[in-house]
């Protein structure tokens, strides 16, 4: 339906009620899945965490609260473990999204991308808004702009969509 | 312009420099070179001739000190900043040297994106970028290798001193220690992906090349390639789109900078992705 919807007509009420219904439900599909994997991590990074701790207080023969070299180098492991875990989970923890895959005036995700003879890329809708309502110029750069020559950034949209394949928090609009 | 009598003596001793230089006479082109140096010591050419000459020895040490009163005097000098770069290299400077490197690429391809220089840095800036990722990455494949093995240990020995059971006996706490250790196992591998290297995404490569984009350029059709090889194509094939076939200029290619910062983007996290075949 939003395929064939922005085909006939980009700034269309429909085109974004369409959008907001297909994002809720893809967040819905990821809440679902990745609240179980998190869970899952959440654990097997505890489990970890306490048998480091334990093995290092038994194979330790130093009094406590002495920092030695085998201390040092058990937080160091400790940090390392969250970071391995954060890399892990992170397809299901909302974070940033990449600049380059965002519009510069929604801040948003892109949904339908144009790019701009000033290689500037910006969200079909609102660059056409810009254009019928501020003024016929590209809002960065501002050069002269009109829209037929506005051409739609595939490649950029193909990034979009494997981003969100991978980072299915991303669907939440605000 | 009227040359002034040094200005005059300076330019010819260059123009016996180059000569020198094309027969491999170094030794002869560097003493030309310097005598120019010495009548005009403010044209920059001069110095990244000499340099040139030097790097031609192995001398870096001198192609440095040329190379940096090169840029001194001409601070956009393409040739000065690559062969500064080159030499920081060579003295394993490698994130000055990588630094030089780009500077001298962002220059060369505001000049003349399809000249011969802007290959030959990129190939340069490519293998630096490489060695780079290499080290860190074995660094960091190391201590990941380490950890597993240290949670996996640790994991074992506290099911072994929680679990009560008799030997052999597969009961709940045992199944669900084995997949722990496979969970752990994907874990671990989720971690270390990115140094793993594999196939670019296909948005992030241009469609007749197949290699990563270095400068993207996009089409009024939206089709986006490598700048070098549309303008290639467009001179020597025809003035169209090779894939859509609608009629293409020069000037209608636009610099797709979103998937210039994406191919940016990728390298840092997988530099893997830097060697050239």
């Amino acid at each position: 339906a939003l395929d064939l919807g922005r085909g006939a007509n980009p700034k269309g009420y429909m085109v974004d009620e369409i959008w907001q219904e297909l994002a809720k439900a893809k967040y819905l599909l990821w809440e679902h899945a990745s609240s179980k994997r998190s869970w899952e991590l959440q654990s097997l990074k505890e489990a970890c965490e306490t048998a480091l701790r334990e093995k290092h207080f038994l194979d330790d023969s130093q009094p406590e609260g002495f920092l030695d070299e085998a201390s040092i180098s058990h937080m160091k492991q400790l940090e390392v473990l969250r970071q391995v875990f954060r890399k892990a989970g992170e397809a299901d923890t909302p974070g940033e999204v990449p600049d380059y895959l965002c519009c510069k005036i929604t801040l948003d995700i892109f949904r339908d991308p144009v790019i701009t003879p000033s290689g500037v890329t910006y969200e079909r809708a609102v660059i056409l808004d810009h254009l019928e309502k501020v003024g016929k110029f590209d809002p960065i750069t501002r050069e002269p702009l009109d829209q037929s020559q506005l051409v739609p950034n595939l490649a950029i949209k193909e990034a979009v969509q494997e981003y969100l394949d991978k980072h299915g928090w991303a669907y939440k609009v605000d | 312009m009227v040359l002034g009598s040094a200005a005059k003596q300076a330019e010819q001793l260059r123009k016996d420099g180059n000569l020198y230089f094309k027969k491999d006479r170094f030794g002869a082109a560097i003493d030309a070179y310097t005598e120019a140096i010495t009548l005009c010591p403010n044209v920059p050419v001069y110095w990244t001739n000499r340099a040139l000459c030097h790097r031609k020895r192995n001398d870096w040490l001198k192609v440095e000190e040329d190379c940096r009163r090169a840029i001194q005097l001409d601070h956009s000098s393409v040739k000065a900043h690559y062969m500064l770069g080159l030499a920081l290299l060579k003295k394993q400077e490698l994130d000055e040297g990588v630094k030089e490197l780009q500077k001298a690429l962002d220059l060369g391809r505001g000049a003349n994106p399809k000249g011969y220089m802007v290959d030959e840095i990129w190939q340069e800036l490519a293998k630096a970028k490489y060695l780079l990722w290499e080290h860190a990455s074995s660094k960091r494949s190391w201590e990941l290798q380490s950890l597993k093995e240290a949670c996996e240990t640790a994991l074992r020995e506290k099911h072994f001193l929680d679990d009560s059971q008799p030997e052999g006996f597969l009961d709940e706490a045992s199944i669900s220690h084995m997949k722990q250790l496979e969970v752990l196992r994907q874990v671990f591998r989720k971690a270390g992906e990115a140094d793993i290297p594999s196939e670019v995404p296909d948005y992030l490569c241009c469609k007749i090349t197949l290699d990563i984009f270095r400068d993207p350029v996009i089409t009024p059709s939206g089709v986006t390639y490598e700048r070098a090889v549309i303008l290639d194509h467009l001179q020597k094939v025809g003035k169209f789109d090779p894939i859509t076939r609608e009629p293409l200029d020069q000037s209608q290619l636009v610099p797709n900078l979103a998937i210039k910062e994406a191919v940016q983007a990728y390298l840092d996290e997988h530099g893997w992705a830097y060697k050239m075949d």
